[in-house]
Order: C-alpha cells, then structure tokens, then sequence
C-alpha cells in the first residue's frame, strides 16, 4: 500500500489561542493539517467546510471558545449548530461524521493546541483516507457531497439555522414557543427533504428525466419523488422539459 | 488629538470606559495585552492620563464594576492588568521621552501638583503650551505622595510618574504656597495667561466629640502624612480607627507595622457598608486587625490629657439615605469602652473651615461654609476669567481617578480658552455607552478566579517582580474581556488591527431578518427599503453574518469565504 498523508484543515478562533501557540503547534507525521484562523468559528460557513470535503480533505477540526467565552457573545452556538446540520448531511451522504469535529477551548485555560490536533489526527487515521481522497473517487458520495453543499448553500436550511435561537427561546408570530427537541425533530426532516431534493436538482441538472427514472437511481418510491418534485414546481425550482411517450420529462431551473 | 475627552459625543463607549471619569481606553489596552503588546497598551494609557503605575494600584476601578462580563462570571481584573504593564514597563526601563515642544506662546500656572493638577499639566504640556506647577510641600504628588502609604502605593512609583510628566517640559516648583508666595494677581503679573487651582483638601474631618484634643488622636490625614514624611508617631500598644474608608484601612495597617499590638477598626454600619475596597479590608482582616461594626463614638477619654479609653454607642440601621447606604441610628444607653491608647478618626478629609485660606474669597461658595469652590461640572471655570479649579477643592474628597478626570475637562477647557473657542461646544456628558447584550439567555458561571492576579505581600516593601508568568497570566486574564465596546475602540486606533467589514448585497437581501437576530451586537438593521444595513460603529468583523445569510448576500471585505477556502486548501497541492 502506498503510504499517503492524510490532508487535515483546521479552522481555529482567532481569539481561542495566542499567534505564537499556532505557530508552535507540531504536527504528526501521519498528517498536514492547514491551519486557518478566522475571527470566530461562528464565521464557519457549512459550504466551506463541505467544500473543503469535496477538494478531497480527509478532516476538519474547528475549535472555538467555549461557552460562555466567546468573544462575540454567541458565535460558538452557531458554530455548534451549523456543525449539528453538517453532520446530519454527512450521515445522510454516507460519509462518516467522525471527520468533521467542532473542539471547545477555552481562552483562559492553559490548552496545548498541538495536543489537540494530534487527537483529532489520531481520530483521522483510524477512518483513514477520505472516500472522496481516494485514487479512485466514489462517484456516489461526491453526488451526495455536493447535493448536501447545494442544499446548505440554499434558504431554507440557512433560515433555520439562523432562526434557531429566535425559535426556541423567543416566540414565533403567533405567541408559540418550539421546545429544543422540537426543532431538533423539525430540523431533521429538513435536512432529509432538503437533502433528497437537491439529489433530484443534480439528477434532473445532468439530463431531463423521469420520475420513475429518478426514483430507481435513488432508490426511493415514485410516489414520494413526484411529491418533491411538484412541491419544487411550485416554487420554480424545476420545469418540465418534454414529455417522452407518456412521461413527463423534468429538468433543472437555473434560478440566479 | 488626544486632548479630545468628553468631546466625543457621538461615540458610544464601551461600558468600562465610559464608567472611567478620564474614559482610559480600558478595552484598548486589555485587547493589547490579549496580544502581548505591554508597552503598547502603556502608552495608550498614557494617552488618556499620567499615571497608570499609581491608578494600577489604588484606583477603585469604576470600570470593573461596569464591566459587561460580570454577567458571565466575574469582571476582568482591569486595575491588576494596568498595573502589571506599569510594572513590565518600570522593569524594563521606561525610554525617555522627549520634551514636546512648545507651539504656544500663552504661559498657564497650576497651583497644587497632585493627581488633577499633574494632569492638567501633563495634558497642556501634550497640546505644546508651557507650563509650570507650584507645590506647597517639598516633593509633588499630593494626596499620592503624603498621604498613600508606602505598602499600597511606593514613593519611588509617584516619583516614576512624575519624572514622566517632567520629560514631556512640565516644570514644576516645589515649595511655594499659594496665597503666601504667589497669589493670583502676582501670577497676572508673571504674564501667566490661565491658572488652574488644584490645591485639594488636606485637612482631616473632626469627630466633634468631646476629647478630641487629648494626646493620643491623630487625625488620619495628618497620621498619614507624618508617616510618609518620615517621622515617627508614637501609637503605643492598642489603637482604635475610627471610620470604614480606605484610609481608615491604611490607617489601620500602618498603626499595626508601627508596633500596636491590638487595632481596631470602628464603624458606625455594617461591613456591607463599607466603602473601602474589598480586597483592602480583607488585607486588613488578614494583618489581624479586629473590627467593630455599629459603633460610633460618643467620646474621648482621658487621664493626665492623655487618651485612655474611647466611649462608644451602640447604632442600628435605619432607612437608605443619600447614598444608597441605610443609616446609622443610635441606640440610647448603650454606652461602652474600650480602653485603647491612641485614637485615629478617619471620617474623611472634609475641610470643616477654611482656616488656611489660600484661595482667594472671590472664588469661593459664599453659600457653603467649606472652602468649596464652585465650578461648571463640564468646563471647570469658576467665577473668574480665566482661572479654572479642579480637584478635592471642588468636589470634596474624592479619589484619584476623578480628580485626573477634572485635570482633562480643565485642560480642555484652557486650551479652548487659550485659542479663543467656545467652552461648551459639543462637550456633554457621555450619556450612551455601548449596546450591551441581554445576557439572560447565557447560562452563568461560577467564578474561575478567586484572586486573578497576586496582591502585594505583607510588609512595607511592596511586591513589584513580576516574572514571566504574570505576563502569561495578564494575558490569559485579558482574553476574558469580551470587547463589548465597538470595534474602533480597541487596537484600530493604533493601527494595529485589520478588522474585517461585511458587505451587503442590497440586489440579493430579502430582508429576512436574520442577520438582525444573529448579530451579537444589534449592529444590523433594515433601511426604509427593507434591506439589511450596517451600522459599521457596532460592527467587529466576526463575519457569523456572512456564515448565516440564507441568500448569501452578505459577503466579507476581508476573510470571504472564498479566502478562507483558499487558506484551507494552500499547500496541499492539487
């Protein structure tokens, strides 16, 4: 077996360590790791991280302040959130959630930032290579990946992560108040529908095709396809192409 | 400019900062200290005013009790840090500065050379006028010098201070007295173009008991400064301080390393009342001084015209008056002793009567009966053209750090005088201070530090070698400042910060609301058309907007999500 590296991005709070601990930190043999420092981990947007999944990264770390020592207040809850969507995609997407880990420092402890990257290295190493690092890349889970990039990259699953606080701690419109497992059930099935329609996006994106078509490719009853597939209509989001014999024909909107 | 205090009406301030009467830029310099830049974030200090070794060590830090983190936890140890970058930069040896030079031509004379008239000085001196400071006692300082005493503040730190102000072409004269040497006119005369009276208040306030003039009472002012000039008073074996103030404390201490074997501390409330600092008391406490709460004195008594016994009423507490503190009541016949041998009041330093009358009548209250100069709060101008006052003699005892903030408004004030503008222009009163978060939706934490940062030893000798591990401390203890304040606040205005800006992409908001609700600090609104706006005063850059907007429309100047992926993937080749 050709020993390869596994390629390890690690995005750091600019706040959670010091420029001079960074710089110090060793890296194990086994790894690179890229590290990033953005201004708060909440700046973590979830494309970039599946992005960084797609260029074939075998792990992500973040690592945040911990609550409650965020210097802008709440950021690390959103980074907590964006990460809880992510790893739903990622099980969906059959990817393993263990290479994606959000780590809590705290700024006023004494943490060694080296140690912390040879334990998410030593997590890494026991997946192994990335399926999407591999020579060969399973063209599957990239379909999948980049579904699950197109769908964190639209309203709806943004809205609700962004909503979150104001849903579950404060009212919505009509005075009622959604319970945590509430919203984490409501959360979800969204990443699932959000998830399964940006698959029939990519399907419909690459030709015109059936629904019986898309529900054999995605192993799915017709029925439930259709469902999503009108739902979509209506939103504008996918037109009937042609209608081949007697099957209607769907294809992509290019909606910007 | 640095001279621009109180000027600033349409900034808001970060709570610690706008808490300070001189508004020091505390979240500038901790956010310096975040970064290991110790000399820097002396010199922003210094900016602001003179004396960060001194207010290092006995200012009672309005700012920590302002600060936003105590919602967290506990507020930041803002007094320790500036002390820890006084002393880095003591130790390291201070560069000396060069004399500003003079760009006026209009001489200003400063009558009393302690903390408001230093200040006065030091910031004149900045903006390039000549200036000269008269000071009644041998050494300048003040209250600082004579009547701080050596474990909680050391002469060579005053000294420190003041060789600083020196460097900037501040001259200063000791020992000469205002109203017997120089008086106002003869400093007319000298062609002194303004003249700032800072003279204080340096007299004790009296019990008004009777035996108040037995041997054996010292009063604490006169203690104090007897002390620090270096002669000895005899307190003999039990000592009875009268008072619950900071220099009741000192006082206290001073009287305990001077050999009493028993002191007491006797006050009229309860501990909660107390208005000396926490950590004082608990000094106290520890040195093995006894105190006594609800008591007051009724009188002195004595045998041969020396002090024996003190007699006490026993005192309950009734309603809050003025200052929030409930008040003592006595309780009749609850008369007691206690046999002590000396007895130091420390009730304040309320200049009862002004037996030395320095000042001149024209400029007192003839309202009041104390020699209270009255004064506009904002401007420091008194009745007279072109004289200003500042300081205990205008306000009554008050700390330091008020003082060193009438220095600034009067300084203003001369400057303006002196160029011919008007006093009051745009020179309110700070009012806003910065959106603070609603905090109840974070859960509390216990306290991590009991004692953040050491407190000086036990002894006359102060502890002043911080090693390493202070600074490593100091800077741990700076990143628990959640930099409440708006961003320009901190390192921008040295250059040193590269803050990083959202953009809005007016064509793709939707007006969702949703950056609103996510922004941790309110800086996002929508504008009369319904589109999300920045108001770039609250904005810190942490760019959780851009990560959350579900139309992408806001992007970063900086860090944009293509950077960060750009970051992310460099050096992996491919």
């Amino acid at each position: 077996m050709s020993f390869e590296k596994l390629k390890i991005v690690c995005f750091v709070c600019n706040w959670a360590f010091g420029e001079q601990e960074l710089a110090t930190s060793s890296m194990r043999k086994v790894a690179d790791v890229n590290v990033v420092r953005v201004m708060c981990i909440g700046r973590i947007d979830p494309i970039i991280v599946l992005e960084t999944f797609i260029k074939g990264v075998d792990g992500v770390l973040l690592v945040g302040c911990a609550p409650p020592d965020c210097h802008f207040v709440e950021g690390n809850v959103y980074a907590e959130l964006t990460v809880n969507v992510l790893k739903r995609l990622f099980v969906l997407a059959s990817l393993e959630p263990e290479r994606l880990e959000l780590r809590w420092v705290s700024p006023i402890e004494e943490v060694e930032f080296a140690k912390i990257i040879e334990d998410f290295a030593g997590q890494i190493e026991k997946l192994g290579l990335s399926p999407l690092a591999r020579e060969k890349r399973d063209i599957n889970i990239l379909e999948n990946v980049l579904a699950a990039k197109n769908a964190v990259t639209d309203f709806r699953l943004r809205a609700l992560i962004g909503k979150e606080k104001e849903l579950t701690m404060g009212m919505n419109a009509y005075g009622e108040r959604i319970s945590r497992e509430e919203f984490n059930a409501l959360l979800d099935e969204v990443v699932k529908t959000e998830f399964i329609r940006h698959k029939i996006l990519l399907l419909a994106k690459k030709k015109p095709s059936s629904v019986k078509e898309m529900a054999k490719i995605l192993n799915m009853k017709p029925a439930i396809v259709l469902r999503h597939i009108l739902n979509m209509r209506r939103k504008g989001r996918i037109a009937l192409d042609s209608i081949e014999g007697r099957t209607p024909l769907y294809k992509d909107v290019e909606v910007y | 400019m640095a001279t621009t205090t109180n000027a600033r009406v349409t900034r808001k301030l970060p709570p610690c900062r706008a808490a300070c009467p001189a508004h020091v830029n505390v979240q500038g310099y901790v956010s310096l200290i975040q970064k290991g830049k110790f000399k820097e974030a002396v010199e922003l200090i210094r900016k602001e005013m003179p004396f960060p070794a001194i207010c290092g060590r006995v200012c009672f830090s309005p700012c920590e009790d302002a600060c936003a983190r105590i919602n967290l936890d506990q507020a930041v140890a803002i007094r320790a840090l500036k002390r820890i970058v006084a002393d880095i930069e003591q130790e390291q040896g201070r560069v000396k500065t060069e004399p500003i030079p003079k760009t006026h031509t209009e001489k200003v004379a400063i009558i009393g050379a302690g903390p408001a008239g230093l200040t006065t000085a030091y910031e004149l001196a900045k903006l390039g006028y000549p200036v000269t400071v008269f000071e009644r006692m041998p050494e300048p300082g003040g209250m600082m010098r004579y009547c701080i005493p050596d474990f909680r503040l050391e002469k060579f730190v005053v000294a420190n201070e003041i060789a600083y102000i020196k460097d900037t072409g501040v001259e200063i004269k000791t020992g000469v007295e205002f109203g017997k040497d120089i008086t106002l006119e003869t400093l007319w005369n000298e062609s002194y173009k303004a003249i700032f009276v800072a003279v204080g208040m340096q007299l004790s306030r009296k019990m008004n008991v009777p035996g108040e003039d037995l041997e054996g009472v010292f009063h604490v002012i006169e203690f104090l400064k007897a002390i620090s000039l270096g002669k000895r008073i005899d307190v003999s074996e039990r000592v009875a301080v009268i008072g619950g103030g900071n220099s009741a404390m000192d006082a206290a201490r001073t009287s305990k390393k001077l050999g009493a074997k028993e002191v007491m501390i006797l006050y009229r409330r309860t501990r909660n009342e107390m208005p000396a600092l926490p950590h004082e008391i608990e000094a106290a406490e520890r040195e093995g001084i006894t105190f006594h709460f609800l008591v007051a004195p009724k009188r002195v008594i004595g045998e041969n015209g020396k002090v024996t016994a003190i007699e006490c009423l026993r005192m309950r507490l009734g309603e809050p008056d003025k200052s929030g503190r409930r008040r003592p009541i006595p309780i009749s016949f609850s008369e007691h002793q206690y046999k002590v041998d000396s007895v130091i009041p420390a009730i304040g330093w309320w200049g009862g009567t002004p037996e030395k009358s320095c000042i001149p009548t024209k400029l007192l209250d003839e309202k009041a009966r104390g020699s209270i100069i009255p004064v506009d709060p904002v401007t420091m101008e008194t009745k007279i053209l072109g004289v200003y006052a500042g300081g205990d003699i205008v306000t009554g005892p008050s700390s330091i750090i008020e003082a060193i903030g009438a220095g600034k408004r009067a300084a203003v004030s001369i400057h303006r005088y002196l160029t011919g503008r008007d006093l009051k222009t745009g020179r309110e009163e700070i009012e806003e201070i910065t959106w603070v978060k609603d905090w109840k939706s974070l859960k509390k934490k216990q306290c991590r530090y009991e004692t953040p940062i050491e407190k000086p030893r036990l002894s006359f000798e102060e502890v002043t070698r911080f090693l390493e591990d202070a600074k490593r401390k100091a800077m741990f203890e700076a990143f628990r400042c959640i930099g409440c304040g708006s961003c320009a606040e901190c390192l921008a205005e040295i250059g040193l910060c590269e803050i990083d800006k959202p953009i809005i992409n007016d064509d793709l908001c939707t007006g969702c609301n949703i950056c609103a609700s996510i922004c941790p600090f309110g800086a996002i609104s929508k504008n009369e058309k319904g589109v999300a706006q920045i108001d770039e005063e609250l904005c810190k850059g942490c760019g959780i907007c851009a990560a959350h907007c579900p139309e992408n429309a806001i992007t970063m100047e900086r860090l944009t999500n293509e950077r960060i992926l750009n970051y992310a993937l460099a050096g992996f080749g491919g």
